[in-house]
């Protein structure tokens, strides 16, 4: 029984395409709670599964066997589609069936009142296979299938309070920017084969390891894997689109935006590691934009006004952090990190759903205030999220940010390293500002709106991941000997760093906005320029819109005058020229005796001129 | 010789003067007249041409029965004037050209071949001699000609009859 | 006198009858253009019978056949046109367009 359901693991993903399929075709007629309940449960049982692959992975050490059939004959290659599970991909399934569980349990209370929550619920569904697809995906090109997939569920979601303008501007900004990126991935793949001859993971990786491929190549193509990365999850400079997705619904933002999909970036680059680990130069990039990124999105993170913006510029930042992680050659440290994050930023985003709903739909965090007095789980919890963000201890951030730190200074990037800890501070800084404008101060007149048990749940279930993950790899590096590496030497004083700089951020924060000793107006007033720069994002949008969007809708005028003008001059042209000769026929033919009259003796004359014709000139 | 080629020059300015005058006139009336006067001068020419007899049918036929026939015609069609549309002012003006080419290729011919008569010829286009020819040699055509008269005669009558409802 | 001459005075009047033809809005005028060129021929036609290379009373007898045969076509022309004016309420032979297809 056991070693069958082993072999079976590749139907995860098929779970949650039959709730797909079955809401789609409830998505009128259907129930709301029984659509949504065939969501979490089909969820659960994917979720069981991996828990179940887990054990079997992760305490009994089996090997769980790949599932491979052909697809495709191209002359003598063959692709094939299948599914694999090594040990960051049953990790991976792992977290997305937990979290896509958990929220989609968290829906059914927020999305309750919304009608249109069926087509909601079949999306999530289909999100999920398509993310479950895509962490089990033994080659490169199911591997882009299910990318693409989890793109168009996304920008579904993004958009899906369509009849809302701002919502549909960022449903196109997430495709077409994350489209950018994809590009990058997908020329990397085309590359990949053309090298290679084959899509496979395993295939491709043998043939690294062997120098197949020449250094500038293999330089050139985990590059552009990057550049699909850096689309997806949010890194500079293609971060504008995740920002603007929070216009989705927030359980929405949970999932997709901060837990699984933009850690499929991250997941690729941990996945082809192998071919990052072969070219220095795209490591240092990778290190590089991390860090960047990391630093910029939390800069912005300082200032935003909207809940949810906040929270997105930490994931951004959180993600960088990820990168640098990975760039640094902390494979197991950035790979935990994506899976500290995955919790404690769902928490924190549906905590911050939950508020949201509290505060009647209101997300600018200036308005709110006095929520620890009515609400205060909800305050604890957010509290917890933020401790673990910020990177204090015990709570699962700390670890994971500490390896991080751990890594790049044994990379010898020091730079890295203070821009990493100029980071963690403003993550701690902006965290605590939100907490403390949030929860503290005055109390709202109006009673804020209770929650059903639907929001508490899955609360209380990622808080409990929140604090306890991070001992898989304290004391003991249990994840990181489980996924296959082995731990460098640790220092005393980096953890003792990363949490008195993260104190110091908290301090910060609960100087300015719990006990107002300095105003918070009067900072930004003094910072002047660099408070407007933060303000509004760098005003890297502003120059995408200057930039790209600007020159191309010049390019677009010149072309539609091209087309309008020289094209539609000549098609015009073409159309006149059998009308005018039509028009003259019709001139001949108008039915009159003198008109035919006159044009036989045309005739006439011509032929008497062609007679005479030698007469007259001799 | 002198007295031939002025009666030639005035016949000739009457006659295409009178042509003239028929093309341009505004009244209908007045382009009747002057054809009239036309087919008088061509009389004139004909009997410079010593063809006495025919200059005499021409005058009876034309000047008299042809032009009674217009006039005839006129007065039972109302003719209204109207302003010339643009197509028919361009029709005008392709006319003028292609019959002044026409007229510029015919000429052309004519003066490059100069005819000139033989001196010695002798015929006397008498009116007996004409009535010789007519009605020996040419009995069959004249007695055509005849029922040509006759069945368009009739068909005029057919044609122009009111219809009997 | 040469021939030239009459046959030039021959040619102007064909001309012109010509153009009468072409522009004459009237039909009656039209019709009648159509005498004029006619006389042109018979000018043309007594010209040679007199000062051709074979002067011949033949010409002559021609152009009493021609003279016939006009004024049979002036007698049938001018009854089509009067019962066309019937039916169409003009004698503008612009307006005699029934010939398009």
């Amino acid at each position: 029984m056991v070693i069958k359901m082993i072999n079976f693991a590749w139907t995860i993903p098929l779970l949650p395409l039959l709730a797909f399929l079955i809401q789609l075709t409830l998505r009128t007629k259907g129930k709301k709670l029984w659509v949504s309940w065939i969501g979490v449960i089909s969820t659960f049982l994917a979720f069981l599964y991996a828990v179940f692959l887990l054990l079997q992975s992760f305490v009994w050490n089996r090997a769980i066997t790949d599932w491979k059939v052909d697809w495709l004959h191209i002359g003598s290659n063959v692709i094939t589609v299948g599914a694999s599970f090594t040990p960051i991909q049953i990790a991976m399934l792992f977290i997305v069936s937990l979290v896509s569980c958990l929220v989609q349990l968290y829906s059914m209370g927020y999305m309750k009142d919304d009608g249109r929550s069926n087509t909601f619920f079949a999306y999530l569904s289909l999100f999920t296979f398509s993310m479950l697809g895509l962490v089990i995906s033994p080659n490169f090109l199911e591997l882009y299938f299910f990318w693409e997939l989890v793109g168009v569920c996304s920008f579904l979601l993004v958009g899906f309070y369509f009849d809302r303008e701002s919502a549909k501007q960022a449903a196109k900004k997430a495709f077409i920017v994350t489209r950018i990126g994809d590009v990058g991935l997908f020329i990397a793949i085309c590359l990949l084969y053309w090298q290679v001859g084959s899509f496979d993971f395993a295939v491709v990786k043998q043939a690294v390891d062997t120098n197949q491929l020449s250094a500038g190549m293999l330089t050139l193509i985990a590059i552009l894997i990057f550049v699909g990365a850096v689309g997806k999850s949010g890194q500079f400079p293609l971060h504008t689109w995740l920002p603007d997705a929070m216009e989705g619904p927030t359980p929405v933002s949970a999932l997709i935006h901060a837990a699984t999909m933009v850690a499929a970036g991250v997941f690729l680059i941990a996945e082809t590691y192998w071919l990052f680990e072969a070219s220095p130069t795209a490591l240092t990039v990778v290190a590089y934009i991390g860090a960047f990124t990391a630093l910029f999105a939390a800069v912005i993170a300082l200032t935003q006004t909207n809940i949810k913006r906040v929270l997105a510029y930490s994931t951004i930042s959180q993600l960088g952090y990820m990168m640098l992680g990975l760039g640094s050659l902390g494979y197991g440290a950035g790979f935990f990190h994506l899976l500290t994050h995955a919790f404690f930023k769902a928490l924190l985003f549906l905590v911050a759903g939950a508020v949201i709903v509290a505060f009647r739909h209101e997300q600018d965090i200036r308005k709110m205030g006095g929520l620890w007095k009515q609400q205060k789980w909800l305050a604890v919890m957010f509290l917890i999220g933020s401790l673990s963000i910020a990177g204090i201890p015990p709570f699962s951030g700390f670890f994971s940010k500490d390896e991080i730190f751990l890594a790049v200074y044994h990379s010898g990037r020091y730079t890295l390293f203070v821009a990493a800890l100029l980071a963690a501070f403003c993550t701690a800084f902006y965290m605590f500002r939100v907490y403390f404008l949030v929860f503290t101060g005055k109390e709202p007149g109006e009673k804020t709106k209770s929650l059903s048990w639907h929001f508490q749940v899955p609360i209380w279930i990622l808080a409990f991941f929140s604090i306890f993950a991070g001992f898989v790899q304290f004391p003991s590096h249990i994840l990181g000997e489980w996924i296959g590496v082995t731990e460098s030497s640790t220092l005393w004083w980096i953890p003792v760093a990363v949490t008195l700089i993260a104190l110091l951020g908290v301090f910060l924060a609960y100087a300015i906005y719990q006990r107002r000793w300095v105003s918070a107006a009067k900072i930004a007033k003094y910072s002047g320029f660099g408070y407007r720069l933060s303000y509004r994002k760098f005003y890297v949008d502003e120059c995408y819109q200057a930039v790209f969007v600007w020159t191309l809708k010049g390019l677009g005028w010149i072309l539609m005058g091209w087309d309008r003008f020289i094209l539609g001059g000549v098609a015009q042209f073409i159309k006149l020229l059998p009308r005018q000769l039509g028009e003259i026929g019709s001139f001949l033919q108008n039915g009159q005796v003198q008109r035919y009259l006159l044009i036989s003796i045309f005739g006439t004359l011509i032929l008497l001129l062609s007679i005479t014709a030698g007469r007259l000139i001799g | 010789m002198n007295a031939e080629f002025f009666a030639f020059s005035l016949f000739s300015v009457f006659a295409i003067g009178g042509a003239v005058f028929f093309l341009n006139a505004i009244r209908v009336m007045h382009m009747a007249l002057s054809l009239a006067f036309t087919f008088f001068s061509l009389a004139g020419i004909y009997l410079l041409l010593q063809a006495e007899f025919l200059a005499v049918v021409q005058v009876l036929v034309y000047a008299g029965g042809i032009s009674i026939l217009m006039i005839f015609g006129i007065m039972l069609t109302k003719p209204e004037e109207s302003g010339a549309s643009k197509s028919f002012q361009l029709h005008q003006w392709l006319s003028l050209i292609v019959v002044t080419g026409f007229f510029l290729v015919i000429m052309l011919i004519i003066y490059q071949n100069p005819i000139f008569a033989p001196t010695v010829k002798v015929y006397s286009p008498s009116v007996q001699s004409i009535g010789t020819t007519l009605f020996k040699d040419y009995a069959i055509p004249f007695e055509l000609a005849s029922i040509l008269l006759l069945v368009a005669l009739i068909g005029a009558i057919v044609l122009a009859r009111k219809e009997q409802k | 006198m040469y021939l030239t001459s009459y046959l030039a005075l021959a040619a102007i009047l064909f001309c012109i009858g010509l153009y009468g033809v072409l522009t004459k809005r009237n039909a009656v005028m039209l019709l009648f253009s159509v005498e004029l060129m006619l006389n042109a021929v018979n000018l043309n036609l007594v010209a040679f019978s007199r000062l051709g290379f074979f002067p011949n009373i033949e010409g002559q007898i021609f152009t009493f056949f021609t003279i016939t045969v006009a004024a049979a076509e002036a007698a049938v022309g001018l009854a089509i046109l009067i019962a066309l004016y019937r039916k169409k309420e003009t004698a503008e032979a612009d307006q005699y367009n029934s010939l398009k297809g």
